[in-house]
């Protein structure tokens, strides 16, 4: 009678296997629980950073250098800790290292690498690489850069020219001191998935007065003989010619096509002590054949130890359906071209308060201190602008009378009436700080002017079959006066690339924003009965988080490959289009 | 000369929240295509998706060019033959929504709409993805956007012309009760 507390229900779900292909989760669950239960949380990819250099400086007498890359990482913060050694390559100024060093790639943050080439001193030829003192080694030269440079070059290898260090005395050598190419690759990448329809005919009856109710258990047989189960199907009720609902392996899961799989059929009990109806030994290989052929496969049962023959049931094991689906990860897409384009758009309406007064959101503090705005431009900008190719980035202001005129609700920031563009994080604050000073705070909040702007470029890349994916970052220190026409605004462009990223500094009541965020609710509805195809808002208030480990905006950040990828994925966009 | 009219591929993918009254639909949810009155598919019977049903059926219809609405109207049977048939909500996507918006019109486009009953009450959301098979004669996709009307480039991006999605007004219910 205990049973009466267990939770059936539950046990009769299918477990395991992977993630049907639409959908983006595409990580391996046990590391990725380790990771987070390390702090390091995103969407991650482990990369192999792979090393080699050309024309390393000559620094022994009698033979060439015999170089090795020591690589550190900047933390918070600001200092570089090491990381990683390669091996020492002998007599050589041109090394291709092969010892690679494995980092964890977040798209949230922007991860510093610096990398330092030593020569090895001969007398320490025999010594471990670790236990080198580096102070004892001959310093080559050095280079840094971020690790989202490396992996949004189309051939993920970046070349960076060797310096001298800024302290050392400036030398009257030439500066040629090399360059160091760095190479990334994804360590799990493109996933191929396996989507499979199993059923079966002439089950044996194995309850009293009912029909049996399978599920399927599918395990894998590993080396030592023992077999690791992977997933389980649903249970289907009183039924003896079963077909279950698709299964999704992933075949790295697994191992490989060849690796021996058992299909076990069971029959439910909700006491838990399910009854063995037959079982099947195939790999995945087998399994294609099986459905290519049409064929079906006997279950068999193992009888007691002593026989050694299994006995063969009638019962007969069908695969309907087998597709292998290739899962491409966000970084495939970087590879084949395609890019993230940053926009920005700053709310100028007078609730931020007098820009001159130090209690205004909108105050430049001489000292250089951010204000809230400059905060967020810098704290999005920052990663996004690796994603861009031309780092020109629009910028507009909204609820603010420029010069002469009305207020506009979408005027360029950097001043211009022709063009929006502004260059770098750089021309993102200059501009910002000059228009600062050239239009009067006015409002109300509206955001539909400047979501109808980016949606037109959007739109227009899209014509254009360009690569690009948008990510709009509204800044805004109030709540919007006409909800529904941005609503109406959001719901006509659900449906292009674009994402909108919605930050709410100062301290007013967000509440109602929230509605734009489907996360939060319902999907948005426009005034002529249009519903959002997709959620592309994403609404976070922005809080001065110093001490904090992640940021809000980084988990907004976060989110955009997750995104990105459903965009794509949905469309049946591939990275090689 | 103009094309009389054009390929529409419109694939009706799902349905979410059907209700017969204050119950959810069981089964059997099929969707009417309707260009005119003479111009109409059916979607294949979704039997087992129950309220949430999903049929991602593709089909092919002749839009004349004029047309200013596609209606789709989802019904569910109540007996196992196909006779009695009960209208669960009517959805009409206005035609500039996908031709001179903002996604070219041959691109496959993804869209939903609010299901409104015989009463005009709220009763659930439709899933279609549809694509025009043929570009636009003349190609630019600024003259699409006018319409092929001649009004020339619009400025400030795609305006409606004039289509309005009214909603009928049922005197035997109070006014809050639309807005469920």
């Amino acid at each position: 009678m205990g049973n009466c507390c267990s939770d059936v229900g539950g046990g009769m779900m299918a477990i395991g296997g992977t993630a049907p292909s639409t959908s983006a989760a595409n990580q391996n669950d046990a590391a990725d629980w380790y990771f987070k239960s390390r702090g390091i949380q995103g969407l991650f990819s482990q990369i192999e950073l792979s090393f080699s250099a050309t024309n390393l400086r000559d620094r022994d007498v009698f033979s060439k250098s015999d170089p090795m890359v020591v690589v550190y990482i900047q933390e918070r913060d600001g200092a570089f800790t090491e990381v990683f050694r390669t091996e020492v390559v002998l007599n050589s100024l041109n090394p291709k290292w092969i010892t690679k060093y494995t980092v964890t790639y977040q798209f949230e943050i922007v991860q510093i690498l610096l990398f330092r080439v030593f020569d090895v001193d001969t007398q320490f030829h025999n010594v471990a690489v670790k236990m080198l003192k580096l102070e004892e080694q001959q310093y080559l030269g050095e280079a840094s850069c971020a690790l989202s440079e490396i992996v949004s070059k189309a051939n993920r290898s970046l070349t960076l020219d060797l310096v001298q260090r800024e302290e050392s005395v400036p030398s009257t050598y030439s500066q040629h001191r090399g360059k160091l190419t760095v190479h990334a690759e994804e360590c799990f990448s493109s996933k191929t998935t396996t989507e499979m329809t199993l059923k079966c005919l002439n089950l044996e009856s194995k309850d009293l007065f009912s029909k049996s109710d399978p599920f399927l258990v599918i395990s894998k047989v590993v080396e030592s003989g023992i077999s690791i189960p992977v997933c389980k199907t649903e249970v289907l009720k009183n039924d003896l010619n079963p077909t279950w609902k698709p299964v999704f392996l992933n075949i790295e899961q697994i191992g490989s096509k060849d690796i021996p799989l058992v299909i076990e059929c069971f029959d439910f009990n909700s006491n838990g002590k399910h009854e063995l109806i037959g079982k099947v030994q195939k790999s995945l290989a087998d399994l294609e054949k099986l459905h290519s052929a049409r064929e079906g496969e006997n279950l068999f049962l193992p009888t007691l130890v002593g026989h050694n023959q299994n006995k063969v049931l009638k019962s007969k094991f069908f695969v309907e359906n087998y597709s292998e689906t290739v899962q491409y990860t966000f970084l495939d897409y970087l590879s084949g071209g395609f890019e993230l384009n940053f926009m920005v758009a700053v709310d100028f309406t007078a609730s931020n308060g007098n820009p001159r007064l130090p209690d205004s959101l909108h105050y430049i503090d001489p000292s250089g201190r951010l204000n809230a705005y400059q905060k967020a431009i810098h704290e999005v900008g920052e990663v996004l602008q690796f994603y861009d190719a031309d780092k020109r980035f629009p910028a507009w202001g909204f609820g603010a009378r420029p010069i002469d005129g009305p207020v506009s609700h979408c005027f360029n920031l950097n001043g211009s009436s022709n063009f929006c563009e502004v260059e770098g994080i750089r021309g993102i604050m200059m501009a910002y700080t000059s228009a600062l000073f050239n239009v009067s705070l006015a409002g109300p909040t509206l955001f539909g002017h400047v979501i109808n702007r980016a949606a037109m470029i959007a739109s227009q890349s899209l014509a254009n079959d360009a690569k690009k994916y948008f990510v709009l970052l509204i800044i805004t220190d109030g709540v919007i006066t006409d909800l529904q026409e941005t609503k109406d605004a959001l719901v006509k462009a659900s449906d292009l690339p674009l994402s909108i990223l919605i930050v709410g500094v100062g301290g007013a009541d967000f509440k109602e924003m929230e509605i734009l965020d489907a996360d939060k609710g319902e999907r948005l509805e426009s005034s002529t009965g249009r519903v959002a195809s997709r959620d592309i808002v994403q609404f976070v208030p922005f809080r001065d988080v110093q001490n904090e480990g992640t940021s809000v905006v980084q988990s907004l950040l976060a989110e955009l490959p997750t995104q990105f990828l459903t965009y794509m994925r949905s469309r049946d966009i591939k990275p090689n289009s | 000369m103009e094309t009389k009219s054009r390929t529409l591929e419109i694939t009706i993918l799902s349905a979410e929240d059907l209700r017969t009254g204050n119950t959810p639909v069981k089964k059997n949810a099929f969707v009417v295509v309707s260009i005119d009155a003479f111009n109409s598919k059916e979607t294949k019977i979704d039997g087992e998706g129950g309220s949430y049903p999903s049929w991602n059926d593709k089909l092919v219809m002749e839009m004349p060019v004029q047309t200013r609405f596609i209606t789709l109207q989802v019904k569910y049977c109540k007996g196992s033959s196909s006779g009695g048939e009960k209208l669960v909500g009517v959805a009409r996507i206005p035609v500039t929504d996908f031709i001179g918006g903002y996604s070219p019109e041959t691109c496959l486009q993804y869209l939903s709409y609010r299901l409104r009953d015989a009463k005009g009450l709220k009763n659930g959301i439709i899933n279609v993805s549809l694509r025009l098979k043929e570009p636009l004669r003349d190609c630019s996709s600024q003259a699409a956007s006018a319409g092929g009307i001649g009004l020339g480039i619009p400025i400030d991006g795609p305006t409606d012309f004039g289509v309005v999605t009214g909603i009928p007004i049922c005197s035997a219910y109070p006014p809050n009760a639309f807005f469920r």
